[in-house]
């Protein structure tokens, strides 16, 4: 008995290593083909899997559907803006920042932890009141967030900038910055998944009953999972922000928080592995028909999918697998090694 | 003779848990048929798999001779089988009348309907006085008689009744069943009762089914459990 | 409170109250909630004109008659609707409330581009019954004709709807079916049938919406149900889930703390008005889950 449970303990510490060698995989891949557009893509695909490995934390954990986390990559966003801009050019597009910020110069680095934290803390202090609703009650106003930080942004223009972009944000995200981060994400997802707390907010997803009877303090567990998913959120936003060089509150609004959610959703809510294959699979998914949106040439005819058809397809695949395959692609199961790959070492030690 | 309500081969499961399993019972017309058994035999399970609420993993349930298994409720409804569930479940918001109205929608039969409102009211006179205010306003005993009422409007062939003693006084209950019984005759119902006390079924006469661990295991006329439970209450001090 | 403000919050809160219900419809039916109510109202927004990705909107049915174009639009949003039903939520009957609304979201994202696809990003200038601006002279307020207009005939639809949920054999089985769904298919009531005409009713109510829309601010966005779907969605959980008075009662309460706030807000604060509501209805829900307008003992619904 104990030797299987070893084993099966022993398994599911591979999965955040294999997937994370998938995704270097991927990006061995892309880079291979050479193709500047296939870089960027797997830049933009790995900054994808940070942002939605930081949402599958509190979603996949909770079963609570969060709409408010593309705020955070709002918020993660704006503040490494803010920290790394040139102070002169924040003089003049951002008079209204506040003086030591309008000063600051920072790294990318710290900027973008900078932003995972301030989402974070903002996570913790909305998180300690919207967290103590019930399921559906908490979505909504998750998703009253939203609109709220929204709002916020969009009009609070000299700080912000308000509707108009903010541009000039180094770019630095290369394939390798977005897969350090990844990976990060990942292991930490895993990490929490496994603790005391992933643990007791998944039974407490279970059955909320039992969960409450043997004395688990589903709130503390969430707001914790929350908090956390804040993080990678916000520099998923700051890694966004820095990989196309300019931003704007309505990129980090109802079009990012369905992409987030089909993702999710598509691969398997279950588990890590279906958030990561969900970003896999849409990310290229995505390519292919952003490419045929601009059109592909056979000969002298050009073909071209109408705007907007990339949306409506992912929104129909979506909807299909809501309909055939609630569970998603990945059904709840996690990619490891086999249990005999794992099986020697573990049965020696015992 | 083919059955009036046969069932057979029924296994319920929810997810892993089985609530019953290779069930066969044959119901005559015009039967009375007490459903006892401690709890968690399965007797909810039952009526509701009749009833279609509850998926049957396995078997098959017949009306008539009509396959009734795999409908849904409302077709099943529709067929002329109807049930008062357990704790009743009328509609608290909906008046008394509306509570009764609302199984009305599928009958053709009008003047048939204006008759059999006459008819619940004659048996339960509190539901006329009451016509007119909020159905969550009603006593336990007057909810009860409320939902046997309801059931009735949908001109059943067929009634199941889940525990309708549970939470009333005896008093209450009398009056409960003396009115199924009385309804019952007037109608050539065909009644499936879900009751626990064998006393009590016995005083109302019947057969009777004993369930345990989601099967039949004893069958016969109530008046023989109803003795059989005072031997055993004279031996082992009101087990049963 | 001047009586021009009595006016601007009756009608702002009238149209509130009407997209409300048609959220709490559908919710106290079969505990949807219905992200894609925005993109109905969208959709019989885009109705009124002809598609083409042009600039300028060449009004196709919105050319016709008042008596019969506010008739086929209030078809068409109930069209779209119970269509959306039979292909989207009638397959996913026994999934969770969750997955409802993660579906109910993805319809929309879908419906917002087809429009999208088919009309152009651009935001086009409708001109629909213009002649109704004209103000009236009510005492000592001045007040557009369309405003009036509005405000009878939101109480035209609420009495309306009531009596139709009072009186009709429809209106008693979607009153059972919100109370205990299960219970109701046990006595026959069709679950097809209750849904398919609440969604038919939460399709025409958009379609109000809409038409108040075009003919208020003149003009067709793709993204303009997104806005009053949100407010509609704090009304309707203001005034408890489910519950139709509560959603009328709240969409009236958030019209007029709007006109209110509009009016009453320094100059630099009102961009921020929206941001005080969604804060507003973080509040309620923390306080009072069950709705404002629920008995304190009573259960919430969500």
């Amino acid at each position: 008995m104990t030797s299987q449970h070893r084993i099966r303990r022993r398994m599911t510490a591979t999965t955040p290593v294999v997937l994370s060698l998938l995704l270097l995989l991927f990006v061995l891949a892309a880079l291979s083909l050479g193709d500047r557009a296939m870089a960027r893509m797997a830049a933009e695909t790995l900054i994808r899997v940070t942002f939605v490995v930081g949402f599958w934390v509190f979603v996949g954990n909770s079963g609570v559907v969060s709409f408010g986390h593309a705020a955070f990559g709002c918020i993660g966003a704006y503040v490494s803006a803010w920290l790394t801009l040139r102070p002169e050019m924040k003089a003049t597009l951002l008079p209204g920042l506040p003086e030591v910020i309008a000063a600051a110069d920072w790294h990318v680095l710290p900027a973008a932890v900078a932003g995972g934290g301030v989402a974070a803390l903002v996570a913790l202090l909305t998180g300690a009141a919207i967290l103590r609703l019930s399921g559906i009650a908490a979505s909504i106003a998750t998703f009253a967030f939203l609109a709220m930080v929204n709002t916020i942004w969009a009009n609070w223009t000299s700080v912000t900038g308000g509707t108009s972009s903010v541009v000039g944000l180094e770019r630095y995200v290369t394939p390798w910055v977005a897969l350090g981060w990844a990976v990060a994400a990942i292991l930490v997802a895993a990490l929490h998944a496994a603790s005391a707390s992933g643990l007791a907010l998944r039974a407490a997803r279970e059955d909320e009953v039992a969960a409450a009877a043997s004395g688990i303090d589903r709130y503390r567990h969430r707001l914790l999972a929350y908090t956390l998913s804040a993080f990678f959120c916000g520099s998923g936003g700051a890694l966004m922000g820095h990989f196309i060089g300019v931003i704007n509150p309505d990129g980090f609004y109802l079009g990012l928080t369905f992409l987030m959610l089909a993702m999710v959703v598509i691969g398997g809510v279950g588990s890590l592995s279906g958030a990561v294959v969900g970003v896999l699979a849409l990310s290229i998914a995505v390519e292919g028909l952003v490419r045929l949106e601009k059109g592909i040439s056979v000969g002298a005819v050009t073909f071209a999918l109408p705007p907007g058809s990339q949306e409506i397809i992912l929104a129909v695949a979506m909807i299909l697998i809501l309909i055939f395959r609630p569970a998603g692609l990945m059904a709840g199961r996690e990619v490891m090694l086999p249990a005999r790959w794992v099986a020697g070492r573990a049965s020696r030690e015992t | 003779m083919m059955a009036k309500l046969g069932v057979y081969d029924l296994a319920v499961r929810y997810g892993k848990l089985t609530a019953i399993s290779d069930l066969s019972l044959a119901v005559a017309e015009g039967e009375r048929v007490f459903v006892s058994g401690p709890n968690g035999a399965g007797k909810s399970s039952l009526l509701s798999a009749i009833a279609g609420a509850v998926r049957a993993a396995h078997g098959r349930i017949e009306m008539d001779g009509e396959i009734l298994s795999g409908l849904g409720a409302e077709a099943i409804a529709r067929r002329g089988l109807s049930m008062v569930p357990e704790g009743r479940r009328i509609f608290p918001g909906l008046t008394v009348l509306e509570n009764l109205s609302v199984g009305t929608g599928m009958r053709r039969d009008r003047s048939a309907v204006a008759d059999d409102l006459e008819t619940v009211f004659t048996a339960f006179p509190i539901l006329r006085e009451r016509a007119r205010s909020a159905a969550g306003a009603l006593s336990g005993g007057q909810q009860q008689m409320l939902a046997i009422a309801r059931a009735l409007m949908t001109n059943p062939k067929v009634m199941m009744v889940d525990e309708p003693s549970l939470g009333l006084a005896p008093k209450v209950v009398d009056e409960v069943y003396d009115r199924l019984c009385q309804l019952q005759a007037l109608r050539g119902l065909t009644l499936v009762i879900v009751e626990q006390s064998s006393a009590r079924a016995a005083r109302v006469g019947g057969r009777m089914l004993l369930m345990r661990g989601g099967r039949i295991v004893a069958d016969g006329d109530a008046t023989e459990f109803a003795a059989r439970d005072l031997l055993a209450e004279a031996y082992f001090g009101g087990a049963a | 409170m001047s009586l021009q403000l009595v006016f601007d919050a009756l009608a702002l809160g009238g149209i509130y109250a009407v997209a409300a219900l048609g959220i709490a419809l559908i919710f106290g039916v079969m505990r949807l909630v219905n992200f894609a109510h925005g993109q109905f109202i969208a959709c019989a927004v885009f109705a009124l004109i002809v598609p083409s990705t042009d600039a300028l909107a060449v009004l196709g049915l919105g050319a016709l008659p008042a008596p019969v174009l506010v008739p086929l639009i209030l078809l068409i949003g109930a069209g779209l609707a119970v269509l959306a039903e039979a292909l989207v939520f009638r397959p996913m009957r026994n999934a969770s409330p969750v997955a409802l609304m993660v579906g109910s979201f993805a319809l929309g994202v879908a419906l917002q581009n087809l429009l999208l696809a088919l009309y152009g990003g651009r935001p086009k200038a409708v001109s629909l019954w213009a002649e109704l601006g004209q103000p009236v002279q009510i005492a000592s307020a001045s007040v557009p004709l369309l405003q009036l207009i509005v405000i009878a005939a939101v109480a035209v639809i609420l009495a309306g709807l009531a009596l139709m949920l009072r009186k009709s054999r429809l209106g008693l089985e979607m009153r059972a079916a919100a109370e205990d769904f299960t219970m109701a298919r046990m006595l026959g009531v069709r679950s097809n049938r209750v849904i398919s005409g609440a969604f038919a009713l939460s399709g025409g109510l958009a379609a109000v919406v809409a038409l108040v829309l075009v003919a208020q601010t003149g003009v067709a966005d793709v993204r303009m149900g997104g806005q009053i779907m949100l407010v509609a969605f704090i009304a309707t959980v203001v005034g408890g889930m489910g519950s139709l008075s509560g959603a009328v009662a709240a969409g009236l309460g958030i019209g007029a703390a709007s006109a209110l706030l509009q009016a009453g807000l320094p100059a630099d604060a009102r961009p921020f008005r929206d941001a005080f509501l969604y804060g507003g209805v973080i509040l309620v829900l923390l306080f009072r889950p069950q709705g404002l307008f629920a008995p304190v003992g009573a259960k919430p619904r969500v």
